[in-house]
């Protein structure tokens, strides 16, 4: 079947800011090249690496999985002629999305002006730490840092310590996810129109899209959201022990309450000690629900039940109830999953003699499928036949790979 | 004046609560027209969500509710009513797009699932996007965004080593993961529509749009045969890495060095040689102000950040204020609020916010009469019934 994004070509040069976007666009049908220096992108040399190995040979895990189904072409971007490919290359692409530091496509001759001149439909989408100017435009980076910026790190943590930051590089993978929005957004304007676009997305920005509702406390009541890690945000709210781990619980605070008479009701058939005591209407009221003989006698009536199930058992019994919990799952519990098994969710892969079940489609399609079609590429696996496609001639290739300038 | 990039394209939405209407905030906030149909008889259960303008509660006074809804229309309809299922598949048949983030099943109830709407427009694009997706032993179940990240695995993954995981304290899945990979698919879908003509169904299950946001952690466990071990604010190859006290109450500073030259301004700007362990950088950080160090740092080329609350990425932050990042639009029951815009600029179009959030069924004449063109006694007698409310 035919992808959703079928005949559009991405040059993707940038590294942890652009990798998730770029497999984004790859999966839905549009040919991704990924531009590598000869030294490889960044992220291949990023620990951790399959099988724990090291050296040369050692694939990087963040790499493999974020570059699934796109092409790898290195170009030496220190010499004209490796320049000069790229402009040739992305005169003819319809997305280049790239992730180095704001200014430096300039200074190579391959800004947006420079490129929109021989392409004016084409789309340039710019991931960048904090956004092609301001005052912090130049600033060092890491994902701690911004999620830092961008007030995120802050709400995460515990009540009584350090901020602290969410797995799996969060801040990086919002600029991605923006970025893909934007660029898909950039294209459909382009396609309607003929006209291209920079499209200047700003990771410390889409970070700040994650503070849920603490922008708007601040504003309208004056409060300035805390971390709650290791406390109850209010009674009913937060993580609970149970026999083999934990629960997430929202039995308060959602849409008026909704949920919590039907906690009360579960604890009452499970013929809980004190479950009858959590009727009233003081349990509605916010600032009972916020103190600390709230959350203790919660705490107690909750934990006497809890303490005595498992987790997955907790979150089917819960859904017969209508009570939002969930277990607090860890990869090993995610790969049991018979739900997700049954979705046919993870796709078989072998990385480095190993078959492993990836992450699959984010999003079912049902005309257009999300599509893996080949593992992260190596280095440079496919520049003759990416310069091949974009009508280098055998000789210009030739000159190409005796000069260095691509490899 | 300058176009708006989604100019011309109409949303049904059925959204509610959390990752769903932030999907279509995302294209309403791009000229899309996105008409939300709620009711009174059932509130997006967000409307009655804190924070309230001035405190005070009220369906149309939430800041929850409105940052998610910039741009949209609202029109009630009450779906239990059969006039009112008419009305709503008068709407569908000549719209684009179709969204929901209901458990399956319950747009079947209003006589609106995949096969119908595409039996009524077979250029509408349908966007469901339950919990758990539309098949599996799971498919019925409800969750929010947090008991979604504990599912997930996110909330066990963030986590200082050895203490109780806390996850990020937000129902984070809701704000970018989901509304980002459904607006991602919308916007993919309605280009096969241009292309072909034809709409078709897009199952998101919200725990795997989330999950692909923690690949390499999954991969990880395959090869180790254990789960990853939380990294707190630590990192595989940056030492020190990590966030340490400022001065003042709840003030921090994260510090991020990559290299022994790093290392070196570090123990410059802190005035002591020994990094070896946080303790003896958290008492020399603790006599910075968190800023202020942070750009003692950069300037010297070590990435370094105050740990910003709320306060200070609205007020303070020169950068989002550079980038116009909050938007203050006036509500006529809330007043002048605050607004997230979207963390991207375009060189040459109108990609910034439009106008705020709708009150409960502030459009539903408009959208009768424009759409539908009923006239104003019509609405009326229905509103009388109990079906556009």
């Amino acid at each position: 079947m035919v992808g959703a994004l079928e005949g559009l070509t991405v040059v993707e040069y940038g590294g942890q800011l652009t990798n998730y976007c770029g497999k984004m666009f790859a999966e839905l049908g549009a040919d991704v090249i990924l531009v590598e220096p000869p030294s490889g992108s960044d992220l291949r040399a990023e620990p951790p690496f399959v099988d724990g190995q090291s050296g040369d040979e050692a694939l990087s895990i963040q790499f493999a999985y974020r570059n699934t189904s796109k092409r790898s072409i290195v170009l030496d971007m220190d010499r004209t002629e490796g320049r000069a490919a790229f402009g040739r290359i992305a005169g003819q692409a319809d997305i280049v999305l790239e992730g180095q530091r704001p200014g430096r496509l300039d200074e190579m001759g391959l800004g947006y002006v420079a490129l929109a001149e021989r392409n004016p439909s084409l789309v340039m989408t710019s991931v960048t730490p904090f956004g092609q100017t301001g005052p912090y435009a130049a600033f060092e980076d890491s994902d701690l840092i911004l999620m830092a910026f961008g007030g995120l790190l802050w709400m995460g943590g515990y009540a009584d310590g350090p901020p602290v930051r969410a797995a799996g590089d969060q801040a990086y993978m919002a600029g991605n996810l923006f970025g893909a929005v934007a660029t898909m957004i950039a294209v459909t304007n382009a396609e309607l129109t003929g006209e291209g676009q920079h499209v200047d997305v700003s990771v410390q920005e889409s970070v700040v899209m994650g503070l849920e509702n603490a922008a708007q406390f601040y504003d309208l009541e004056g409060h300035v959201r805390r971390r709650f890690g290791g406390d109850q945000r209010e009674a009913g709210f937060g993580v609970f022990p149970c026999r083999d781990g934990h629960v997430f619980l929202i039995a308060s605070g959602i849409g008026g309450n909704r949920f919590w008479a039907n906690l009360v009701d579960w604890l009452e058939e499970e013929n809980i000690e004190g479950a009858t005591a959590l009727r009233g209407a003081k349990w509605g009221k916010r600032d009972f629900m916020a103190s600390d003989a709230a959350q203790d006698e919660f705490w107690d009536v909750f934990t006497r039940f809890s303490l005595t199930r498992n987790k997955q058992d907790l979150y089917h019994d819960s859904q017969k109830w209508r009570v939002p919990l969930g277990p607090v799952n860890k990869p090993t519990d995610i790969l049991e999953s018979a739900q997700l098994r049954h979705r046919g969710y993870f796709v078989e892969m072998e990385m480095m003699g190993r078959s492993v079940r990836m992450p699959g489609a984010p999003y079912q399609l049902s005309e257009t499928p999300w599509q893996l079609t080949n593992p992260a590429p190596r280095l440079g696996e496919h520049t003759d036949e990416v310069l091949k496609r974009f009508g280098f001639t055998v000789d210009e290739r030739s000159d190409l790979f005796s000069s260095g300038a691509v490899a | 004046m300058i176009r708006k990039p989604l100019e011309g394209i109409r949303v049904i939405d059925f959204c509610w609560v959390g990752a769903g209407s932030y999907a279509t905030k995302l294209l309403a906030d791009q000229g899309a027209d996105v008409i939300k149909i709620e009711s009174s008889a059932r509130v997006d259960g967000i409307r009655l969500s804190a924070p309230f303008a001035g405190g005070k509660p009220g369906v149309n006074r939430s800041g929850y509710f409105a940052d998610r809804n910039s741009s949209k229309r609202s029109c009630t309809i009450n779906m239990k009513t059969a006039k009112g299922r008419e009305i709503a598949r008068r709407l569908i048949a000549d719209c684009d797009v179709v969204t929901n983030s209901f458990t399956p099943g319950v747009m079947e109830r209003f006589g609106l699932d995949w096969e119908s709407v595409h039996e009524i427009n077979p250029r509408a694009v349908y966007l469901a996007m339950s919990m758990q997706g539309d098949g599996g032993p799971e498919r019925y179940y409800m969750g929010y965004g947090l008991t979604i990240s504990g599912v997930v695995g996110l909330h066990a993954m963030s986590a200082m080593p050895g203490r109780l995981p806390v996850g990020t304290g937000t129902n984070y899945p809701d704000h970018i993961p989901n509304p980002c990979h459904a607006a991602f698919a919308v916007l993919a879908a309605l280009r096969h529509v241009r292309r072909t003509g034809q709409g078709q169904f897009i199952d998101l299950a919200q725990t795997e749009a989330t999950i692909s946001v923690l690949g390499p952690s999954i991969l990880e466990a395959q090869f180790d045969d254990r789960d990853p071990e939380p990294l707190g604010n630590g990192h595989r190859r940056f030492h020190p890495h990590g966030v340490y006290p400022a001065s003042g109450d709840d003030r921090w500073v994260a510090i991020a060095v990559a290299d022994d030259a790093q290392r070196r301004v570090l123990a410059d700007v802190l005035g002591t040689d020994d990094l070896s362990d946080s303790a003896s950088i958290a008492s020399a950080t603790v006599e910075w102000d968190a800023t202020d160090l942070a750009i003692a740092l950069q300037e010297r080329g070590v990435a370094a950040a105050p740990v910003e609350d709320a306060a200070d990425v609205v007020e303070r932050d020169p950068q989002l204020a550079h980038r116009n990042h909050w938007v203050w639009l006036e509500h006529p029951e809330m007043g002048e609020t605050v607004y997230n815009a979207p963390p991207f600029r375009f060189s040459g179009l109108d990609g910034t916010i439009r106008t705020a959030a709708p009150m409960l069924g502030q459009h539903t004449e408009q959208v009768c009469r424009e759409l539908l063109g009923m006239d104003p006694d019509e609405v009326a007698a229905l509103v009388e019934d109990g079906v556009l409310v």
